[in-house]
């Protein structure tokens, strides 16, 4: 197996970006990292700069006064670059669909490549989602 | 016959030159953060390799595969020149403690003084990096870095001192050995001075009471934030190289250096030694909360400079 996709696969670093969750889903992106559920396993670490990570993850649905801040975060990411959307808002608006001020979810704004739906999306979906992400990345 | 030159260029690169130093801050990466999540009863790296032990390895591959990023605004040469810089001091710092054997790859009379220097050095380095990044978060970061040094670096030069006024020599080898022969280990004559030691180092290494420059809840990633790809690669595996640094540093002045009875490879008393300073470092950092900046510097200069002074005090008496 090739060094670099291992290496990636094994260590995909974090940044949480919240584009108007009602903080349902927040609280479970948190949940999955705390001891309980521990996604540090699979080499999971939150970072605090864009930066530094390489998965955006992204709850709630993006309105339209954070969608040009979620496209500069996405931007200053080094890439590759992966994007989950956690929670059924953030694939397609959920409960907020058709209202006047969304994009109606993530993928209208960027890229994304893990949908995780739930209201609230569970830790144990999102552990899932990241375990397909890392089959995706090591692929 | 090889020549002399080409054992003395293999011993820098690989034993107990660069190729040892880097596995050993891997491992030491490694054995940090298993111990952090087994005390949060979390297991902590588990996928990459047997027990996740090459989770850092991954880390480091995968940051040099990545794009590495200049910011428009920062200043170009200085931010590609700051990280390289860093390791290579930190390295040089290590090559004058013993590791591997009784003594250090390099060493003087008088190496003690210079290893505090580099030590602060590696501060100001950290400074000029933050700066040239021009970042807000940076810059905060970069001047944190520097209170944090106001704070611990007079208590720690003045324990290190106390192992030289007795051992009578002012070099990190020859305060270890001396520690050896003559049977007179610090850790137990000089207790205060180790403690003191051990929660100055924590601070240099920017661990976590003392997180402040890279405090993620208020300054993004502080000092860093500006870094990716191969320069954060560096930087990271400068942070693992400082905490051998630390370890080996204890190791030498107080607990007597990679020396030991029976005849057993100096360097197993050194893994032994220094992964049990290691394994204090990691549990202060998993059982404290990030202080504020005040109560470091107010600590530092209430308590851990008279105590460092008392130290003193008590070795010139006669007492240590
Ligand atoms: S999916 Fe449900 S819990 Fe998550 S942000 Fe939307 S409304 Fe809140």
């Amino acid at each position: 197996m090739n060094v670099v996709k291992w290496a990636r696969s094994k260590s995909p670093w974090i940044i949480h970006f919240n584009t108007g969750s009602c903080n349902g889903c927040d609280i479970e992106v948190v949940a999955a990292l705390t001891p309980k559920f521990d996604l540090e396993r699979f080499g999971v670490l939150l970072k605090g700069s864009p930066r530094h990570a390489d998965v955006i993850v992204v709850t709630g649905p993006v309105t339209n006064q954070v969608k040009e801040r979620l496209k500069r975060v996405y931007e200053q990411m080094p890439s590759p670059k992966f994007v989950m959307a956690i929670g059924t808002c953030a694939c397609s608006g959920g409960v907020f669909k058709d209202c006047y001020n969304l994009c109606q979810g993530v993928d209208k704004v960027i890229p994304v490549d893990i949908y995780v739906p739930g209201c609230a999306a569970s830790p144990e979906a999102i552990i899932d989602g990241a375990a397909k992400l890392l089959k995706k990345i090591s692929g | 016959m090889v020549p002399a030159e080409i054992i003395e260029f293999l011993s820098v690169l690989i034993y107990p030159g660069f190729i040892f130093i880097f596995t050993l801050a891997f491992f030491y990466e490694w054995v940090d953060r298993k111990f952090v999540a087994r005390l949060q009863n979390r297991y902590g790296p588990l996928y990459a390799g047997p027990g996740g032990i090459l989770q850092p390895f991954a880390d480091f591959i995968k940051l040099l595969a990545k794009e590495d990023i200049t910011p428009r605004a920062a200043d170009k040469t200085t931010f590609r020149v700051t990280p390289i810089l860093m390791l290579a001091l930190a390295l040089s710092t290590l090559f004058f403690i013993p590791t591997a054997y009784t003594t250090a790859v390099s060493w003087f009379e008088g190496d003690l003084i210079f290893v505090t220097f580099l030590v602060s050095i590696l501060v100001l380095i950290t400074l000029i990096a933050a700066w040239s990044s021009t970042s807000t978060f940076s810059t905060v970061g970069g001047i944190r870095v520097v209170l944090q040094m106001l704070g611990f670096e007079i208590p720690m030069t003045i324990v290190m001192v106390g192992p030289a006024i007795v051992s009578k020599t002012l070099s990190i080898t020859n305060i270890a050995l001396w520690q050896y022969t003559t049977g007179h280990y610090f850790a137990i004559y000089q207790p205060i001075g180790l403690i003191v030691l051990i929660i100055c180092l924590l601070a240099e290494i920017k661990k976590a009471p003392f997180d402040i420059p890279e405090a993620e809840s208020e300054l993004a990633a502080g000092w860093i934030t500006e870094f990716s790809g191969r320069k954060l690669a560096l930087i990271r595996l400068t942070t693992d190289v400082e905490l051998i640094l630390a370890g080996a540093l204890v190791t030498a002045l107080f607990l007597g250096g990679p020396t030991g009875p029976f005849g057993i490879p100096s360097v197993i008393f050194f893994l032994i030694k220094t992964t049990g300073v290691i394994l204090v470092i990691s549990n202060l950092r998993a059982l404290f909360a990030r202080f504020r900046i005040d109560q470091m510097l107010g600590g530092f200069w209430k308590y851990l400079v008279p105590l460092a002074l008392l130290q003193i005090i008590l070795v010139t008496l006669g007492v240590g």
